[in-house]
């Protein structure tokens, strides 16, 4: 670590802190599901369980999006696109957030419309998108929520809709200020969709570039965030 | 649901905390052949009495272990793992450990920290269809055949071309493997101009490189920069080019943004160390270098020329002022690793003795210098070996600087014997020398051989064979004039070649033997050597 003070680049010390942190929080992680195991089946439910789960992965989502953001703002985001598949992506991203779905007793389901199997995109930055969406689609979704992919044209459009009461008004008007970072005192959901637009603009095809959207609706009518993918 | 309990698993984590909490999710999922490895040097071993279906790799294995890429790539050279084994990267961060892998070995996957039981049964099912639906292609892999590569792609793509691009990647090593030079070319190309990745652009740039179309190459790595800024294996690739081109300068600020993204590299730090050295920039040289030393001690790349060069960085630097007591240890150190380590190759041993014996000089002890440049001399006298041209190179320039005119110079009539057709060494070795009985020796067999080259193109075999005969007579150790006759003749030869011709053939690759293994055209050697001695 650098020793000189007056040297100490302070965004740096926060991402090796955060990188710190992420660990802690999975050794944590870990170590709370065995202990979870072990215990009488009675006391494995309850909301405390609940609350510690998706606690847990909020704040791992936070950090992954906080190192992000640090990445992004020294150019040193890593973007490796490549052919995925798509039934394998969204699998996995539920598989993650499986014990947070079941305690809050929501079913997620998805739908794959697209002429192709496979999508071309990073698998690591989108993810991490996802992940950030999924956790606050639970969070304010009431007993469903969907994913969904379809072609849009030449662009491949990855839905995430729940059935909650939707985002407030205000940030559907100011959605454009979000995604370009103006507002800065919008909170965890604001720096997620500003996060998620620079994700999507990174994957870029022919001069066109990925990009997000929110709104109110979509099938089962609550939140609905789309991600448009060159 | 898959079955796992005929399958043999690997865990390889430094904390035992992991290791017994990923051991017990896969309990749960009917796993009964577990192992569990704290190191990766450990599950090379591992690996090495037990074939694994499955492998979960830690990245971080600790500082100075080897970490999960170099663990990956030490199990496909040396063919510990099948094509057909799982392979999950498991990281803190996956972003990180995508800019220290390198391009041309990839895990199936990453799964990042923390996982549960549920994400790691969904990813090992998924990874297992589709190792499934790629299994003609591996089985392929595994038996070295690109031929049936190829085929198996093909058979896929018309079963199923949905899943097409899942192939791009095995059809263009494939390609590369069969040498259709053109077809790849085409191949990447499209790839580029649709999807571009990292590795498409990685493997054109090298084409063109290896082609020696150099412009074209570094514009293909330019524009690949630009979309992927952080792949230091293009960076690589780059540097590469400008060294070609003679661009030194240029070729050392692209490897020093590499090392910047990727400091744990030891081929990249041995490169920059290199390059630096020539651009007389010793500091950045030296720090290099004792990188590329330092990570050698756990790397399959380890390089005992990162430990030469660090002591003539080390020399340089300090050119006129002597030397302080840690750059003497340091020197000692490094030195004597090359010498308990390479006991049978007998050019390190008389590089690493004259070495020291000029870093003794430099430091002010003139007669121990003496005696080891004696001994070093001694050695040289019974040495069958070729130095490569920048050894030879180096080597000179001591022997002269010890007081060892003689000898210097007899290395440089060695060396302009053995390559005295490429006018770049004559360049180097004009430097360091005006006798005409070295500098003139070459000439007429050089233009013989020049002639040889141009009947052979034309088709003219036996006007060819004519003129590299004569061109060896002249100078029989020449490593182009040797091969060039020797494959003159098997060409001539044909299907059986008479033995007079073999024994022809095989006396000129004899009196090459002593080619060293990093020269480039060591593959052609071998590769007649092969034809002509049947091993």
């Amino acid at each position: 670590m650098n020793q000189d003070n007056q040297g100490l680049d302070f965004s740096t010390v926060i991402a090796s802190t955060v990188h710190d942190m992420k660990n802690s929080l999975a050794a944590l992680t870990q170590a709370h599901s065995q202990w979870l195991a072990r215990l009488p089946e009675a006391l494995r439910s309850g909301s405390e369980q609940g609350v510690m789960e998706h606690e847990f992965s909020h704040l791992n989502g936070m950090l992954v999006q906080l190192l992000g953001l640090y990445k992004l703002g020294v150019n040193q985001l890593p973007m490796c696109p490549d052919y995925h598949e798509l039934d394998d992506f969204i699998e996995a991203q539920l598989a993650a957030q499986q014990n947070l779905l079941q305690h809050r007793d929501i079913l997620a389901s998805w739908r794959i419309e697209t002429a192709s199997p496979l999508g071309f995109f990073d698998r690591e930055l989108v993810g991490s998108v996802v992940a950030n969406i999924l956790n606050n689609a639970i969070r304010y979704a009431g007993h469903t929520l969907l994913i969904s992919v379809s072609d849009e044209g030449e662009q491949l459009l990855l839905s995430i809709n729940d059935d909650g009461p939707g985002f407030p008004a205000r940030m559907l008007e100011r959605q454009q200020e979000y995604v370009q970072g103006i507002d800065g005192k919008s909170g965890s959901t604001g720096l997620g969709l500003y996060f998620a637009a620079r994700i999507a603009a990174l994957h870029e095809r022919n001069g066109v570039k990925g990009r997000i959207e929110i709104a109110n609706g979509g099938v089962l009518g609550g939140g609905l965030f789309r991600l448009y993918l060159p | 649901m898959q079955v796992y309990s005929q399958k043999s698993f690997l865990i390889v984590d430094d904390f035992s905390d992991f290791r017994s909490s990923a051991r017990s999710m896969l309990r749960e999922l009917g796993v009964r052949d577990v192992d569990t490895a704290d190191s990766g040097e450990q599950a090379l071993r591992m690996c090495a009495q037990k074939r694994y279906d499955f492998i979960l790799q830690d990245f971080h294995l600790g500082d100075g272990k080897k970490n999960g890429q170099q663990v990956l790539e030490d199990l496909i050279l040396d063919k510990l793992i099948s094509h057909e084994c799982v392979f999950l990267m498991v990281t803190a961060e996956s972003s990180q450990a995508i800019v220290l892998s390198a391009l041309e070995h990839e895990p199936d996957a990453y799964l990042t920290k923390p996982f549960n039981r549920i994400g790691l049964a969904q990813r090992l099912e998924k990874l297992v269809q589709r190792k499934t639906l790629l299994k003609p292609i591996l089985q392929a892999l595994d038996r070295g055949r690109p031929a049936e590569v190829l085929a198996a792609c093909a058979e896929l793509c018309k079963k199923d071309p949905r899943f097409a691009p899942l192939c791009l990647r095995y059809r263009a090593d494939a390609l590369r493997d069969l040498n259709r030079v053109d077809e790849l070319e085409k191949f990447l190309t499209t790839i580029i101009a649709s999807r571009a990745t990292p590795w498409a652009y990685a493997a054109l740039g090298n084409l063109l490189y290896k082609r020696n179309q150099l412009a074209q190459a570094q514009g293909v790595y330019e524009q690949a920069l630009k979309a992927f800024p952080m792949m230091p294996g293009l960076y690589d690739g780059l540097a590469e080019v400008l060294v070609a081109l003679g661009e030194s300068k240029r070729a050392q600020g692209v490897l020093e943004e590499a090392v910047r993204l990727s400091p744990l590299a030891v081929r990249r730090q041995m490169m920059l160390g290199k390059l630096a050295l020539s651009n007389d920039d010793y500091d950045t040289s030296s720090k290099a270098y004792r990188h590329a030393v330092n990570q050698g001690q756990s790397s399959r790349y380890k390089d005992p020329e990162s430990n030469l060069g660090l002591v003539q960085a080390l020399m340089n630097k300090n050119a006129g002022n002597g030397l302080d007591a840690r750059t003497r240890v340091e020197i000692n150190t490094v030195l004597s690793e090359v010498a308990k380590e390479n006991v049978e190759d007998q050019g390190l041993q008389v590089r690493a003795r004259l070495m020291k014996a000029a870093s003794l000089q430099q430091a002010g002890d003139a007669e121990t210098a003496a005696k080891l440049t004696e001994q070093a001399m001694a050695r040289l006298e019974k040495m069958d070996q070729f130095f490569s041209v920048e050894a030879a190179l180096v080597v000179a320039t001591q022997l002269q600087k010890l007081g060892q005119e003689a000898a210097g110079t007899s290395i440089l009539k060695g060396c302009v014997e053995t390559y005295g057709d490429d006018p770049k060494v004559m360049q180097s070795v004009a430097q360091l020398t005006d006798d005409p009985n070295v500098l003139g020796a070459v000439t007429e067999a050089v233009d013989l051989n020049r002639q040889g080259v141009r009947s052979y193109q034309a088709g003219q075999l036996s006007e060819a064979l004519a003129q590299f005969r004569r061109a060896l007579t002249l100078q029989p150790k020449n490593i182009s004039i040797a091969l060039n006759t020797a494959q003159a003749l098997l060409r001539i030869g044909g299907e059986a070649p008479p033995p007079a011709i073999m024994d022809e053939c095989r006396a000129c690759l004899g009196s090459v033997t002593g080619i060293p293994k990093s020269d480039n055209r060591y593959d052609r050697y071998r590769k007649l050597h092969i034809r002509a001695f049947g091993a």
